[in-house]
């Protein structure tokens, strides 16, 4: 009974915002329209709130008469998950999405005054996508749809693999970041329906853009984090097309932060502003029809159904279509006036904006081509680490050195170019003194890693230089960011220069070597818990200098699903983790045991969230740049 | 011609040559990195050298799971065809009997050495071109 509330408000503001659309598109914009347009909107969204509260609530209190409850939830999940078994699975995430969408636009709603001229439009725009994605979850994929007459007695459990507060709170970090570029996207497609290019959208929405691409970067950064500990293979990124997927938005969405920066000082880069703000709006999207349609075969992906991917598809290509054809029908109102001036600030961010563009476009071609190739020759192929690694190293190790040189450019002023500098000079001395010690401390030859890591040290040593010995004043969140970016090449060229795996193969009470640390396996038992039983094994391992510490790994049996799952046992220390996995038993009586040593890693994840703190400084800053 | 409009051709021609050599570059690199998926018949019917990276899916046999020491050993198969893959490692939790997977390695003599094992997040999952035929 209760479902059905929840359900019909739901379709209740799918009409409200249905209406807002016809009041913000079809109206004049006047004060009256924009006033009911504001107001209405703030209507669909309490009730689709409502509905989201109460869906909550029935999760929370076990209402397993709600199908997609009983199939993803279990009365035997602490509170925490039964909450989050609402975004385990494709219905209930789409809702959560949906709901997102429309937490973004009411808070543009509010904060934005009822005289701004764009905002009318905005709203409406925004509540034309909601009665899309509305639509497609009412009629493709319901969340409410309910197991009648009689309901189960429990529920069937979430995929324990997803039972890990990281988990619990990566998707939605992730969906804020995709669908908060709906701000951007609906400013832009707003300007160019209003048409007059003396109207500065881009002041408006830069801390909101910025704020998405905290988001975005902050929940794919917990999603590699938990990839790492929880699903036992050691890595922090495997190119897999639904990582392929979330990167894409997050490339465009750098990009086009650089290129607004450019189009609120002077009214250069407009058109490639508003382009990538379509753009970016559309890769969160396309991203969406790529993980729930199955189309492509990954290890994170939804079942498969064609129909919510037909459904999708045709959505995303209307919207494209519409804006794209909007924006060239306006392309004669917004043409950059002025040159962009060699070797200004302007041109260093036009050059970013090209190597962006190019790594957008590879991924897209890595995610794609299969597809294509599939559908032409009969043949199912995969895109891997190797041509990734081919296109990303050179290409960001060039554009960081385009970095380098554009740390004294300055807003449309010719860069005087002066190599001799001392911060220049010094710097370049630095990086390449420290990647020669790398590379003989280390007995490397490895040209790509010692190439990437020779452009983190440059960056890093710069930024040092100029801060320790110069007075420049250099704007804090463009330093932490690409401190950032430098701590990140870094932290990775160590990360696969040094980090090292085996598969050992040990008996209890006995001994084994590896690359120092002195393995001895002391104990396993079987614990049984309230939903799983498991095998839990306990080594005593001594490092190189004598320091002693124990990991467990651990195999989980879960009552529910049968399902099994490896909990990782890792040992912390600033520079490297001791990361053990364990396997079956053989024949002899002997465990598999797999035994990594990452270097580093942590400091991957330091640098992104680096990244999302220099990001939130900009939001922070008084100054409205 | 005017020499502006000269100007302006080289400029574009210049454009055009630079995306051109990228573009190229990229789907060169492409091309010499793609990995080929193959169920085991097909990989069996096809003469692929023993240095090429291959991936082959299908169901792990029901009974066919050796392990001596620390390597593995199974029969891939989509019901008409199988193949033996060997492995040095830890296979993933999802990884059992009768359910499926997909291996990426080296194809020699019958054989495939494989590099890494997967196995699918989603229970419900099915190597894809096996549910058809499974089916049928």
């Amino acid at each position: 009974m209760i479902v059905e509330i929840s359900h019909f408000l739901t379709i209740l503001a799918t009409g409200l915002f249905l209406l807002v659309s016809y009041f913000s598109l079809f109206f004049k914009n006047t004060k009256y329209s924009s006033n009911l347009v504001s107001r209405t909107y703030s209507h669909g969204f309490l009730f689709l709130c409502a509905s989201f509260l109460i869906y909550v609530w029935l999760a929370i209190t076990d209402n397993f008469s709600v199908q997609y409850i009983a199939s993803h939830s279990n009365s035997e999940l602490p509170l925490f998950y039964k909450i989050s078994s609402i975004w385990s699975a494709h219905e209930g995430s789409m809702f959560l999405w949906i709901v997102f969408l429309s937490v973004w636009g009411f808070i543009f709603n509010i904060r934005i005054k009822n005289e701004q001229i764009l905002k009318s439009n905005t709203i409406g725009v925004i509540s034309l996508i909601l009665v899309g994605f509305l639509l497609f979850l009412l009629v493709t994929s319901n969340p409410f749809a309910t197991i009648l007459p009689v309901a189960p007695q429990n529920g069937a459990d979430i995929n324990p693999v997803l039972q890990d507060p990281a988990l619990a709170i990566h998707p939605p970090t992730l969906y804020l970041g995709y669908v908060g570029f709906v701000i951007p996207f609906a400013c832009a497609i707003s300007f160019l329906i209003n048409g007059d290019p003396e109207i500065k959208w881009e002041k408006l929405i830069r801390k909101w853009s910025v704020l998405a691409w905290v988001f975005l970067t902050v929940g794919i950064t917990l999603g590699s984090w938990w990839a790492y500990y929880e699903l036992g293979w050691g890595g922090y990124w495997f190119w897999d097309p639904v990582e392929n997927v979330a990167l894409m938005p997050w490339l465009a969405a750098t990009a086009f932060i650089h290129s607004l920066s450019v189009s609120i000082k002077s009214s250069n880069l407009r058109i490639w502003t508003i382009l990538l703000s379509i753009s970016v709006f559309s890769l969160s999207l396309f991203g969406a029809f790529i993980v729930r349609s199955g189309i492509i075969d990954s290890v994170h992906a939804f079942a498969n159904d064609p129909d919510r991917g037909l459904y999708l598809l045709g959505f995303i290509s209307l919207i494209i279509i519409t804006s794209i054809s909007l924006f060239v029908a306006r392309l004669s109102i917004i043409k950059s006036t002025g040159k962009i001036k060699r070797l200004s600030k302007e041109s260093f961010i036009s050059i970013n904006n090209i190597f962006f563009g190019a790594l957008i476009f590879s991924v897209m071609l890595g995610v794609t081509y299969p597809l294509f190739y599939e559908y032409i020759f009969d043949q199912k192929i995969s895109v891997g680490a190797p041509f990734y690694n081919a296109i990303f190293i050179p290409m960001v190790v060039i554009a960081c050195l385009f970095l380098f040189f554009s740390i004294d450019s300055k807003w449309s002023r010719r860069l005087n170019f002066n190599l001799l500098t001392s911060p220049i000079v010094m710097s370049v001395i630095m990086a390449i003194t420290l990647t020669i010690l790398v590379s003989y401390l280390f007995k490397t030859t490895n040209f790509a890693i010692l190439l990437a890591m020779f452009s983190g040290f440059l960056i890093i040593c710069r930024y040092l230089i100029e801060l320790i010995l110069s007075k420049k004043y250099i704007n804090p969140f463009s330093l932490i960011a690409h401190a950032a970016l430098g701590l990140l090449l870094i932290s990775i060229s160590f990360n696969s220069l040094l980090s090292t795996e085996r598969a050992l193969n040990i008996k209890i009470n006995e001994f084994e070597e590896y690359r120092g640390f002195k393995i001895f396996f002391q104990d396993i038992k079987v614990v049984k818990n309230s939903n799983h039983d498991s095998i839990k094994a306990l080594f005593v391992i001594e490092d190189q200098n004598g320091k002693v510490f124990n990991l467990s790994p651990e195999k989980r049996r879960y009552l529910t699903r049968g399902q099994i799952t490896t909990e990782t046992a890792i040992f912390i220390t600033p520079f490297k983790d001791i990361y053990m996995t364990i396997g079956d038993q053989l024949d002899d009586g002997s465990w598999i045991v797999n035994l990594q040593i990452n270097y580093l890693i942590r400091w991957i994840w330091i640098s992104a969230s680096l990244m999302a703190i220099a990001g939130l400084v900009l939001i922070m800053s008084r100054k409205n740049i | 011609m005017n020499p502006i409009r000269k100007k302006r051709i080289y400029k574009i021609l210049l454009v055009l040559a630079f995306s051109v050599s990228g573009v190229s570059l990229i789907l060169y690199s492409l091309n010499s990195n793609l990995d080929y998926f193959f169920t085991p018949s097909e990989l069996k019917s096809q003469n692929i050298p023993s240095d090429k990276r291959v991936k082959l899916g299908g169901m792990v046999m029901k009974g066919s799971v050796e392990r001596i020491s620390s390597q593995i050993s199974f029969v891939v198969t989509d019901y008409e065809s199988s193949l033996k893959v060997i492995y040095e490692g830890i296979v993933p939790d999802l990884f059992k009997e009768e359910s499926g997977v997909v291996v990426l390695g080296f194809y020699k003599n019958e054989i495939v050495y494989a590099e890494e094992v997967l196995a699918k997040h989603d229970e419900n999952y099915m190597p894809p071109n096996i549910e058809i035929k499974n089916d049928s």
